[in-house]
């Protein structure tokens, strides 16, 4: 086996230019590869923490809320049920929500709004919506609410004025209230800015319903790791029974991941075009060096080596060609995916403005995660390896004879 | 009993619509120990001839027995296998493996043999020493004469100590110096071990040394002459 490596390593550097050359189509094609992914799957990673951040990675509503998303599927929030979300070790946080319709006035401006009543302190501590406010303070008082920037130049509106707030409570009662504008935010979604009021959990709980307290929506969990979403999924659903539905981001942001899903196949064809083209490279040359090499097998099939012997020797060949490429594709490309994704690509005009309305900030940020990397690894050496068929072939069935007329 | 003997050896290449006979009925005896030449002009079947002597093709019709193995009832990788042990090839074109050295393309078939390396270093050596290569044989063949590769060659041919060797017009390539060198080294390996040489040749300083001169045209054998006291 040693002779047979130490033939194909020399047999490589026999023609080195030809050898350098087929390594530099394995380095590009992984090195684009790698970039093209890497670009890819950090734009939908941006895409889903984006809207994670605001889902969670789930929710538990009243069965029925996520299909119709009424203040009458609000449920009573129980200690027993916060206790059960609270005991599984893979949960982080647990946000309390209740959200409702409402319309808000200000002198002659109406508008309609998301009321979103929030557990301040810690909804703060996992999206840092004091950090986005422009004008005033974070909410602090019973009767603070805070308002995007866009809602509040419809509403000619600054801080300190008072809002009108009037709806369907839940139960079919009428609600309203008078509120203090205690802040503006601006948030990377114009759709959050024109239309979300938030205020405390407690103002919102009186508003919608002053009878009982406790009044939610939702509670949004969040997870110290997203990879254990199904099985959290299940022992909730397990803990708290039919009464509940737990819905999680890959639902709630369905829209989103089909857009993923659609842009990632449009990725792919263009990846399979350059796989193509790169493979065409690599086989070229090895053909190349398989024709080259007719006489060479001829004469040692001749004197008494096995044809599989031979076979060896043309796997070493690639393989040390293609190993070669993928690590300096590697050590090429990933500085600059890892630099990419501490430093992203800032993204202006037009294009800013959509990213915007997806709430996602507009910037184009690479992913550094195994499965990019490994992905590309696999695939394009798996591309180079499989070049080496046709030498195997050949070997396997060559007439000696033949081989030496040329 | 004869190292090789060829019984009713008929050849036809059928590569175009019209069929080359090649062979027509060949018979042919070899002794142990024979330094013969198979000569006539081109296109006669000597190369044909030898290939089927050394296991490199088959006959359409006839067979070939090398010490009583027929080699038509082998498989290709039992062919491979006894062409290994039994077999020794020189070339026009030396054809050694460019990317070895004299000394690892000697040592080369002692390694497909299995001999274990300290010995077929010692072989290989001398091997080189026995042809006259040996200051050389750090030497790839790139950096070697015709003459010195084709030495290189015969020390290949040897080393795996064949019941026999082909040389197929080993001195086409080489200059008079070369060629006579090359034909003594031979002949005395011949004489000293009585290693069996079959040449195809054209060449008359071959003819001049081999003890039996087989000639064959239109791929029939039409003459078979042995000089004794060469």
């Amino acid at each position: 086996m040693k002779t047979l490596l130490k033939i194909a390593w020399r047999n490589l550097w026999r023609n080195r230019r030809r050898t350098i050359l087929t390594a530099a189509a394995v380095i590009l094609a992984l090195s684009l590869a790698l970039f093209m992914r890497s670009m890819q799957f950090g734009w939908y990673e941006q895409m889903i923490r984006a809207g994670v951040s605001q889902s969670g990675h789930m929710q538990v509503h009243d069965t029925g809320y996520q299909a119709n998303q009424s203040i009458d599927r609000a449920f009573f929030y129980r200690e027993e049920t916060g206790e059960a979300l609270h005991s599984l070790k893979e949960v982080k946080s647990v946000l309390p929500e209740l959200q409702t319709f409402s319309l808000a006035s200000y002198k002659k401006q109406t508008k309609g709004v998301l009321i979103a009543g929030i557990d301040a302190k810690r909804y703060d501590k996992q999206n840092n919506l004091s950090g986005k406010i422009i004008q005033g303070h974070y909410l602090s008082g019973s009767d603070d609410v805070l308002l995007g920037d866009k809602l509040a130049q419809f509403l000619k509106m600054k801080v300190g004025d008072t809002l009108v707030l009037l709806g369907q409570g839940y139960r079919g009662i009428t609600s309203y209230g008078i509120y203090r504008v205690a802040g503006i935010f601006h948030l990377p979604s114009i759709e959050m800015n024109s239309g979300v009021v938030y205020m405390n959990l407690k103002t919102a709980q009186d508003f919608a319903y002053p009878y009982q307290p406790g009044l939610l929506t939702s509670l949004t969990v969040f997870l110290k790791d997203p990879g254990d979403l199904f099985t959290v999924k299940k022992e909730i659903e397990q803990k708290l029974g039919p009464a509940y539905e737990v819905i999680t981001w890959k639902t709630m942001l369905s829209d989103m991941l089909q857009t993923i899903k659609v842009d990632n196949i449009s990725g792919q064809i263009m990846l399979l075009i350059l796989y193509i083209i790169a493979a065409f490279g690599i086989f070229s040359t090895v053909l190349m060096m398989t024709m080259e090499k007719r006489k060479q097998y001829a004469v040692m099939v001749s004197i008494g080596m096995e044809r599989r012997k031979l076979v060896w020797v043309s796997i070493f060949e690639t393989f040390i060609i293609s190993l070669t490429g993928i690590l300096i594709g590697l050590l090429l490309a990933s500085p600059l995916v890892f630099y990419l994704h501490a430093h992203p690509i800032p993204i202006t005009g037009e294009m800013a403005k959509m990213y915007l309305q997806f709430n996602i900030a507009p910037v184009l940020p690479f992913s550094v995660k195994t499965h990019v990397f490994l992905s590309q690894v696999v695939i394009v050496f798996s591309l180079s390896l499989m070049s080496a068929l046709y030498p195997v072939i050949y070997l396997s069935r060559f007439n000696i004879l033949n081989a030496f007329r040329h | 009993m004869s190292i090789i003997e060829a019984k009713g050896i008929y050849k036809t290449y059928q590569e175009t619509k019209i069929p080359v006979n090649a062979l027509n009925g060949v018979d042919l005896k070899i002794e142990e120990g024979e330094f013969t030449a198979i000569v006539g002009p081109s296109g006669s079947g000597k190369t044909t001839l030898l290939n089927i002597l050394g296991g490199l093709d088959l006959p359409t019709e006839g067979d070939i027995f090398i010490e009583g193995t027929n080699l038509k009832q082998l498989s290709s990788r039992q062919l491979i296998d006894f062409r290994l042990h039994n077999i020794g090839f020189v070339f026009q074109a030396y054809n050694l493996i460019p990317v070895l050295t004299a000394r690892e393309n000697t040592e080369f078939i002692l390694e497909l043999q299995k001999v274990p390396k300290k010995e077929r270093r010692k072989q290989a050596t001398q091997l080189l020493e026995a042809v006259g290569i040996a200051d050389k044989a750090d030497h790839r063949p790139g950096q070697l004469s015709g003459g010195q590769q084709q030495r290189v060659a015969v020390a290949r041919a040897l080393a795996s100590q064949p019941r026999f060797i082909i040389a197929d017009e080993p001195t086409a390539n080489l200059d008079s110096k070369s060629t006579n060198e090359l034909l003594e080294i031979m002949a005395e390996m011949n004489r000293k071990y009585r290693s069996t040489f079959i040449f195809a040749t054209h060449d008359q300083r071959v003819m001049d040394k081999a003890r039996r001169i087989v000639t064959i045209d239109d791929g029939k054998i039409i003459g078979d002459e042995t000089f004794e006291g060469r």
